[in-house]
Order: C-alpha cells, then structure tokens, then sequence
C-alpha cells in the first residue's frame, strides 16, 4: 500500500497534497506526524490522524482554557473526559443512584443534511450515556435557528427538518425529550446550532468506564451494532472545516444515516448485558463509536487503560462490497457500540446480542463480533489482508495535542439590542409547542412534567422516591452582552429554570458553539466564554460535569454564529411532592419578583417558604419585560379552566434571569423573601390582562394566548 | 390459580416496561415475554401489546408484526376468547391483524389507524378518553362506571382511524366504538380530537368484547407524580383496575 | 401540463425491503427478492430536465447519500410490481413535500412500488403479486394497489 509522501515534499506541496487528498491536517502537524513515525504515513494512518487531531476529537484549541471550569464537587462521580459525566442523585433502599449525563452539538451536520444530522446527533449521545452502563432515561435539545418566517427560506427547512429528524429518533427509541429551547436570530442563517442533551440513570457501583481495564491484555474486542458502510466517512474531520455552500453536496456524504430501530433493539440487548456482567462480577469496557469511527474508539479505550491494541478489518462486516481499509478504520457508521470483554465471557455476550435480540435479522448484516485485542505493548496495529495497515504508537496517535492561537480583543458582536417589549406572538417569545409536540415527552410513563409545560422537565426514577429536573439556558438575545456575559448568563438561565420548578441544582454541562478559533476576534470570544462560565458556577458552587466544544460555525461569508455557550443544568428533589406549578392558582394573589442576582439564596428562601405553605405557583423570568413571564403563568393554566386574570403593578424589565411566586398574602412576599423581592402584579377573576403604563390596552388573556400560540404553528404544525 | 398475562416485546417496543408496571401495579399477573421466546405464548390467559415502533412501522405501521410468530399465538388467543388489550402500536397491531374491529377475515383489515390529519406529523398531547359503549360491552371495560372518562396521552403520527364509509359504519352502529376523545369536562367535540381520528375514535373493540385497541396511552398518566397538580382525582390506573378486574371474570 | 412519473430508490441497504420478503415468504409466495421505490407522479410544466433537477434540489425527498432517482418510461407498474397508494388525502406526503414546496409543480401523488421476483430473478406472476397485495401490502381500508 503506497504511503503518503511528507518527508522530503515542501510545505506548498504537502498543502496541496492534504487538500487533494481531503485531509484537514495542517502542514506542521503532517511533518509532526513523519517525525513522529520516522517514516511517511500509510492511508489508513493519515485518515486516523486527521480523525484524532481534528479539533472534534482532540479540543486542540479549547481543551487547555477549558481547565478554568470548576468540575469537583461533593456530588460528582466522573466529571469530564468520559464519554459522559456522572452526578449522585440521592439513595433509595441503601443504594446510591446517579444521573449520567452527556451534551454534543451536531451542528454542521444538521445544516447540511438537517433530518439525518439532528437524528444521528441524538444517536451519538444517547450511545454516550449507554455506554457508562446507565438506562438512558431523557432527551433534551437546545436549537438555534435563523430566521423562518419566509416559507422559501432555506432556514425554514432546517428548522422542520432539524424537529422531524429529533422527534423521528428519539420517539422511536422510547427515550421522552423533557426539556430544551429553541430560537430563531439571523445570526444563525447559514450555520444553524443543534445541541443534544441525553442523561441515563445507574446505580453508582455499576458504571462502566470507557477504558479497558486493568488486567485485559488479550481481551476481546468486541464490534456491536450496524453493518460498516461508507457512510459518515470524514466526519470528524468535516464538523472542523467551516461550511461553505457549494461544499454542501460533497459534504452530504461525510453525515451518517440514522437507524433508531436498530438502535432500540441494541439498547435493550446491552441492558441485558449489563445485567449479565453484573450478576457474573465481570469488570467490562464499553465505548460508543463516534469520531474516528473502529480506529478513535479502539485507540480511545485502550490508551485509556494504558493498552495497544490490534484489529483485524477483515473481521469487520461490512454492508458494501470492496470498502478501502481507511473507510471501514475511521468511517463514522452509525449505531455501533463497543465492548471490551474477558475472554470466558465473549460467547454469552455475542448470544445476548446475535441471538436473544437477533440484531442479524433487524438490520442486515447487524451483528456483535470480535474483530481484535487488547495488546500489552502499547502499539495500536490494523491488519486487512495480508497487509498492516497502520502501526503506531497509541499514545502518539491519542494523546493531547494542543494550539496556542493568538487572541484579539473581544469585538462587540454585531447584533442589535432588542427591542424593549415585545409582543407574545415574537418568534423567540411565541409558544414553542408546534416544535415540541412532535417529541414524545412521556414514553415511559415517568415524566412528571413534560416538555413545555414548565420551564425544566421533571422526571420520577419509578420504583424510587427519586427524581430530577432538566432545563438548558443560553439565549442568543444576551450575544449583544458580549460573550463572557452570555455565558455568565446562561448557567444563570439554566440554574433558574430548575429551581423554577422546585428542584435543587447539582450540577452543570456545557457546549461552546463558536466560530473559527484561527480567527482571533472569535477566539477571543470562546476563552471569554468560558472565564464567564467559570465564574457563575463558581458563585453558584456548581461543577460542570460534562462538555463538548463546537467550532468553526460560519458559514460561507466568515460571519460566526453569535457567541453561543449552551449550559444544561440537572436539578434534584429530595421528594417529587416538592415539585412546583408553573400555572396560576389564585384570583386573588401577588406574584413577587426573586431576581437572579439578589444576595438572598434563593433556593433555601423558596424552600422555607414552600415550608409554611406559603408559594402557590412559581414561574422562570427570562430577561426582558417581566409582563411576559407573569403572562406564560397564566397561559401554563389548563386550557378548559376559568382563567385568571393579571394586573401587572410595575412595568418592570428583568435585567437577569429570576423567578416570579406566586402567594396568596401581599406582606408574605417581603417577609419570606427580603427586601429584593418586588410586588410585579397581583391576579384577579376577570381573565384580563391589564399593563402597568396607560399605554397598554386591557386585554383578554384568551387572546393574548392564541397570539402566543399562532406563529410558529403556522411554521412547524 | 391467577390468571397470566403477556406483554409483548416485538422488536422496536418500546414502551413495555411502563406497561408492565401497571398492570403490576393493578395487582395483574403479568410478565414481559420477547419476541425470541414467542413458543412460550401459548400458556398465557391474556395478552397485552404495548406502544413502540414493531418492525419499524415498515410498510405500515403494525403491519409487520401483524404477521409475526407472536401474533400467532394473540390471534389464536383472542378466538378462544381470551382479553387482549393493544395500547398505540399495539393497536394498530391489532387493526392490521383484522382482530379489531374484526368485521372481516383474519389479517384481512377493515380499519387503520393510520397518519395524523391534517398535519400528517406526531403529536404528543396529553387527553381525555370517553367510554362510549355500555361497560360490559367489552370485558376489559366492564369494571369500569358509564361514560368513564380517563386521562392519557396521544402519543403517535398514525393514530387517525379510517376506514370506508361502510366500514365506519359498522363500527359506529356494531358497538365497536369503545372510547372516543374528551375534554377534561367529559364533553366531546372535533378540538378534543388530536389526530383527525374518524369518529372521534380513540379505541374499538371487536363484536365479543375481548379485544381492545386503544390508542392514547393510559399508562403514562397511571401515577400521582405523573399528574402532580391535578385536583379531578383522575387517573390511567382506573383503566388498568378494570383489566384487572376483566381478567378475574374472564 | 402534463405528468410524469420520478423513482426513488435506496442505495443503502433497505431494510423495509429485506423484512418484507421475510414476511411474503412466510404468506408462502414464492417471492426471492423484494425491491422497493417511492413513486411520485407530478403534474408540472417542466420539462424533464427541470424537473428532475427541482426533485434533487428538494432535500425533504432526495438525499445523494442514500437515494437514486430515475424517471419512468411509463406511468404503472411492470411485471411483478405493484404501486400501493393512499385512498383519499395523504398527509405524510404533504408533510413531506411542505418542507420545500416544487416550484412549477401543479399536483403531486405517491406511491410505495413494490417490484416481486422469484427464483432466478423472474417477475413474479400477477396473482401471486396480487395475493402480497391482498396478504401484506395493501391495507384496502385506507389504501389502493396498482398492479
């Protein structure tokens, strides 16, 4: 097999070579990687370089600020480096119960091909939580669209294509989307941002890591899942390379095609698997396959254990005839899983998987197979044929690579400040439920409150008195702000929207979605991201558990998406009675204001006076006129009853996020909460509401509710 | 000895393991039975086929499982007069299988719950359900009051009934109707149907009143915390008692 | 105006296909193979050309990573094949067109093509194609098949 020429060739010549051959590599790293070798690369080696050093797989640019987040706390289990970060959830019946929780984006693929990018994204990180040993119990999506309202717009494709591909998949394979936002800006019109949340449950003793473990030298490697194809081959390489329209066809090929049935019947096998390794006190490994597909996951667990490994791609089954090494070593296929196994173990694993659940017989040339080894030297060897293919040193090939980039100071981004009110039927204040109702939020019969009924999803751990609550923070609107206050702003957001419903915060993900780092004005913005990410939670005493950094999201022209920190937030109850209405409850109330920023903590002053009876409803205050938060109370009210009327007493604007309570007693809201709690309005019987400024028109809440609802239904209904 | 009941795992079920808790919770002896281990259905004394995506919904959704191996045994079943509840895509299962409302030869359908109207995309929405038939017109609802009404989710993208206008009507006049969309105030109207159903329909049973399909899932609003600030007392499990109590008298 | 019959077929494996001859076989028809294609019949004024490239460009139904697409000598079914089509309105073929609307395009039908052959590749004959009709792959209640 002929090798890739480096030593010896100029840097114009090796550019010219990387860029014929579609590799992403740069020419110093090329020539790192000769150096490195002592020799010129074969294919397949080049491929599985350009996958492990792409910026997707090695946060080249990003990983060394990435240390500023606090990820330590009494509650967390793993934080982040794992496929996904583990938090305690609280002990029921003497055994400790944790959240596994994970948080991609899978933008670029979603721009190009929206349907099959969004569903493969929540594929990926659903495969994420599995393969920590957890039954993946929720969904949840954060997306960021440009604008839709024109019925032509490419943008309106994506946008329902992103929706129809979420809600294809992650109703297929009975996982309930419980929470996430969605808004519309034109900063987003050539790079929509499509961010996947997925969070499993396990017993703290029985997390599986994606390592192979101590003592596995000669262990079996096992592939589970679909049949190799040539599909998603260059796909980590390309989520790195910055989106230009008339690349958009060539690109097609690089995104994956979903298979949830499939993937549904997999969940269910490794479920049994697990409990197989369980009951024998078998130690496994059990990776999903993402980036760098064979290759990124076998060198991934087995560098992680401190292992080599050796594969043999003749093994592999493949769904095409006559696939090059280089595509079945590092194309992306999707629902693949990956188990290292003890020997004595192997056929009753490969009987779960071939037989019981019959994955040849669901999908065509589906199946579980050994396919290499765990080695004890740590080389990383692949052989097809007679030939080896690649051999490399698996720390070389894995290990941190890292890019100083020159920094600029923060340019203030270009979008404009809102207006200051706006009206309920705006797209990024309009009822998200067109989007929302095509996703099962209440497959398996757990949700407590399920999508768009409360600003965070709650959900029951059945069998347990255990339960949790889920939101996402990081309006686009706060872009204006600049990045670092953005940030700051969404773990705000999303720390809020928890306690909106009751629950206590625990812990924090995050995902950067940027523009290019080369560029110094937008590299600036992602390091001052994440100094605003670190201070909120530093102040909040929260760890950020998991994250995932997306970059080079621009499109054609060079303009970025706005500075784009998503955070998810997962909260606790220590009994699901705590949960908190998000609907009006009374005629005859006050609603106070609990502002984000007070001194007040606001979570022990709403316990306390959750304690005395006192809080009837609680709703999220997003920054902005806070008439719009008390207005989403009353419209959280059932539709068949009498509704509640508001008068607001202020026209007051939120600055920061907040939280808006409802009690029944005026003197009870400075009482409970303190000089910062303000009286916005009160509630009464007519079902009209009434503003503040004599420029506000009295107007029936029905009406104001079919405002709310219209616009996107004429969109996504 | 109690009567044994099967919930039914086809490949791409996915709502079984809720299904199974409440029928356990209803104090139902029930067990998940694979589709590997379909021998074993024979020794069952009912069936439940729960909500998912059997076979992918290839061809039509409910299709191919309508032909499988576990069918066999629910169709053989149900002619020998044993209950057989079939919940979303367990009842289109059942419609595809011809057993519901089972006014024409076996898997030879007269009815399809089939793509939503008009916007032909799922919906999930939380319901009401209506019983529309005299209780002990079908065993599975012979435990519960008239006009019972039940809180549950639509959760599908083929959960409109159609079918000819003969055949339509032939369920409407045979009795076949056995739950139809409701508001919370048991009043019933098109903008309680979520899916364009014909008839309103939420469920059918066939002209024995073994068989059951229902669409909206009771399951999924079976327990207090999945309703934590409902005042009407209301609930999914009043649904799965009277199963339970169908399967005593069965 | 006139119309014109378009094919998309999967070049991945098709799956839908490989379970429906597992499930034809085991009706007892003598069905080998299974192929499978989506049909759509346009009423447009565009010329061939135009059309297929305004089918390509629609993303909602053609995708280059996994479809083919070819236009139709005639407007039915060949030996051993059989169209099966909504009875009535089709929402899912709205939905699916109402991502990205044709322009020039008047009215739209669709089809699920289903192409039987037996041992030896030969089309399977009419009655055994009607008997997979009638067995498996049309529901009459809600559907029509062409042969």
């Amino acid at each position: 097999m002929p090798n890739f020429g480096i030593i010896g060739k100029s840097e114009a010549e090796l550019s010219a070579a990387a860029a014929g051959v579609g590799v992403a590599l740069r020419v110093d790293e090329l020539q790192r990687i000769a150096h490195g070798l002592g020799r010129d690369p074969t294919t397949v080696e080049l491929y599985a370089f350009d996958a492990q050093w792409s910026e997707h797989c090695s946060y080249k640019s990003s990983r060394h600020h990435l240390r500023k987040l606090p990820t330590q706390g009494p509650d967390v289990v793993i934080g982040p480096g794992q496929d996904a970060g583990v938090v305690r959830l609280g002990e029921w019946n003497g055994e400790r119960y944790c959240i596994v929780i994970a948080h991609e984006s899978h933008n670029h693929p979603s721009q190009v091909v929206p349907f099959e990018g969004a569903a493969t994204g929540v594929g990926g990180i659903v495969r994420d939580v599995l393969c920590m040993g957890a039954e993946v119990v929720a969904i949840a999506d954060a997306l960021r669209f440009g604008n839709v309202t024109d019925v032509e717009s490419h943008q309106r494709y994506v946008a329902t294509g992103v929706v129809d591909g979420i809600s294809s998949y992650g109703n297929a394979i009975g996982v309930p989307n419980i929470a996430g936002d969605a808004y519309f800006d034109d900063g987003f019109s050539d790079n929509c941002l499509v961010n996947v949340i997925a969070l499993g449950i396990v017993k703290e003793h029985q997390i599986i890591e994606s390592k192979a473990p101590p003592g596995s030298e000669g262990w079996d490697i096992v592939l589970v899942g679909k049949a190799t194809d040539a599909s998603g081959f260059g796909g980590a390489a390309f989520s790195s390379l910055a989106l230009d329209a008339k690349d958009a066809q060539a690109n097609k090929s690089a995104v994956q095609v979903p298979d949830p049935f499939l993937k549904n019947v997999i969940m269910r096998a490794s479920y049994r698997v697990f409990e197989y390794l369980r009951e024998r006190e078998i130690f496994a490994g059990f990776k999903d396959l993402g980036a760098g597909g064979i290759m990124g996951c076998t060198a991934e667990i087995c560098a992680a254990g401190g292992y080599g490994a050796i594969i043999d791609l003749d093994e592999v089954v493949t769904s095409q005839e006559g696939l090059p090494p280089a595509v079945i070593a590092i194309g992306e296929t999707q629902e693949r899983l990956l188990w290292i196994l003890p020997p004595h173990a192997t056929a009753d694993v490969l009987q779960v998987y071939n037989r019981e659940f019959s994955l040849p017989e669901v999908s065509k040339g589906a199946c579980a197979r050994v396919i290499g080894a765990v080695q004890a030297n740590k080389r990383y060897i692949m052989r097809f044929g007679k030939e080896r293919v690649m051999d490399v040193d698996i720390d070389f090939l894995t290990g941190a690579i890292k890019d100083e980039l020159p920094l600029a100071n923060e340019a203030q981004a270009s979008v404009g400040r809102e207006p200051v009110v706006q009206a309920v039927s705006h797209p990024n204040r309009a009822s998200r439920d067109p989007l929302f109702k095509q996703y099962d939020a209440v497959v398996r019969g757990a949700t407590v409150i399920a999508r768009g009924h409360a600003a965070a999803g709650v959900m029951m751990i059945p069998n347990t008195g255990l339960a949790f609550a889920l939101s996402t923070g990081g309006n686009p609107g706060h872009a204006w702000l600049g990045a670092e206050a953005a940030a700051e702003l969404a773990v705000h957001e999303a720390v809020l929207k928890v306690m909106s419903v009751g629950a206590r915060p625990v812990a924090l993900t995050d995902c950067l979605n940027f523009g290019n780092p080369k560029k110094p004005a937008h590299y600036a913005q992602l390091v001052s991201a994440i100094d605003g990410l670190a201070r909120a939670a530093r102040e909040l005493n929260l760890a950020f558990v998991s994250g995932n950094v997306s970059l080079y999201n621009e499109g054609a022209s060079g303009k970025a998406v706005p500075a784009s920190a998503i955070v998810s937030c997962i909260g606790t109850f220590a009994d699901f009675s705590e949960v908190l209405n998000p609907a009006l409850q009374s005629t005859r109330s006050f609603l106070f204001l609990l502002p984000g920023d007070s001194k007040l903590d606001i979570f022990d002053a709403l316990t306390r006076a959750r304690a005395k009876g006192a809080v009837l409803a609680c709703g999220y205050v997003e920054p902005g006129p806070v008439s719009l938060s008390a207005l989403r109370m009353a419209f959280a009210q059932d539709d068949r009853s009498q509704r509640i009327g508001i008068r607001m007493e202020r026209s007051a604007l939120a600055d920061r996020p907040g939280l808006l309570v409802e009690v029944q007693q005026r003197d009870l809201g400075r009482e409970l909460f303190g000089e910062d709690a303000t009286l916005e309005a009160r509630t009464d019987p007519s079902g009209i509401f009434v503003g503040a400024d004599a420029a506000f028109d009295s107007v029936s809440i029905e009406e104001l509710l079919a405002a709310w609802r219209a616009p996107l239904a004429k969109i996504f209904g | 000895m109690n009567a044994k009941v099967a919930v039914l795992v086809y490949p791409g079920t996915n709502s079984e393991n809720e299904t199974l808790r409440a029928l356990l919770d209803a104090e139902v002896d029930a067990e998940l039975v694979h589709w590997s281990n379909a021998a074993t259905l024979a020794n069952f004394d009912a069936y439940v086929l729960p909500g998912g995506f059997a076979y992918e919904d290839r061809i039509r959704a409910g299709a191919i499982a309508a032909h499988d191996r576990m069918t066999d045994a629910v169709i053989e079943g149900a002619q020998k007069g044993k209950m057989v509840l079939g919940i979303c895509n367990g009842a289109q299962v059942l419609l595809e299988a011809g057993l519901v409302p089972g006014t024409g030869p076996v898997r030879r359908p007269t009815a399809a719950f089939t793509k939503n109207a008009p916007s032909g995309k799922f919906v999930c929405k939380h319901v009401y359900v209506k019983l529309n038939i005299a209780p002990q017109r079908c065993a599975i609802t012979a435990g519960l009051p008239g006009e019972a009404l039940i809180p549950a989710w639509a959760a599908h993208g083929e959960g409109r009934l159609a079918g000819s206008a003969d055949h339509l009507d032939e369920i409407s006049h045979g009795g076949h109707l056995a739950f139809v969309y409701a508001h919370a105030d048991g009043s019933v109207d098109d903008a309680a149907v979520p899916n364009g159903s014909a008839l309103g329909a939420a469920a059918l049973t066939n002209s024995q009143g073994n068989v059951l399909a229902i669409m909206p899932h009771p399951e999924r609003d079976a327990w207090t915390f999945n309703h934590p600030f409902s005042r009407d007392g209301r609930s999914g499990m009043t649904f799965f008692h009277s199963f339970a109590k169908g399967l005593k008298q069965q | 105006m006139s119309s014109r019959a378009l094919a998309i077929t999967l070049k991945i494996p098709d799956n839908e296909a490989f379970t429906a001859l597992r499930a034809l076989q085991r009706l007892h028809i003598p069905v080998a193979a299974v192929e499978r294609a989506e049909v759509w019949i346009f009423e447009s004024s565009l010329s061939d050309e135009a059309l297929v490239e305004g089918v390509r460009a629609n993303e909602t139904l053609f995708n280059p990573n996994k479809h083919e697409l070819r236009v139709l000598r005639d407007e039915r079914p060949r030996d051993g094949e059989v169209w099966i089509g909504e009875q009535g309105e089709d929402p899912a073929s709205r939905a699916k067109l109402g991502g990205k609307p044709l322009a020039g395009v008047t009215a739209v039908r669709r089809y699920t093509a289903w192409l039987l052959s037996g041992e030896e590749g030969a089309a399977l004959p009419r009655d055994q194609v009607d008997l997979a009709a009638r067995g498996l792959l049309c529901n009459p209640a809600i559907e029509k098949a062409i042969l």
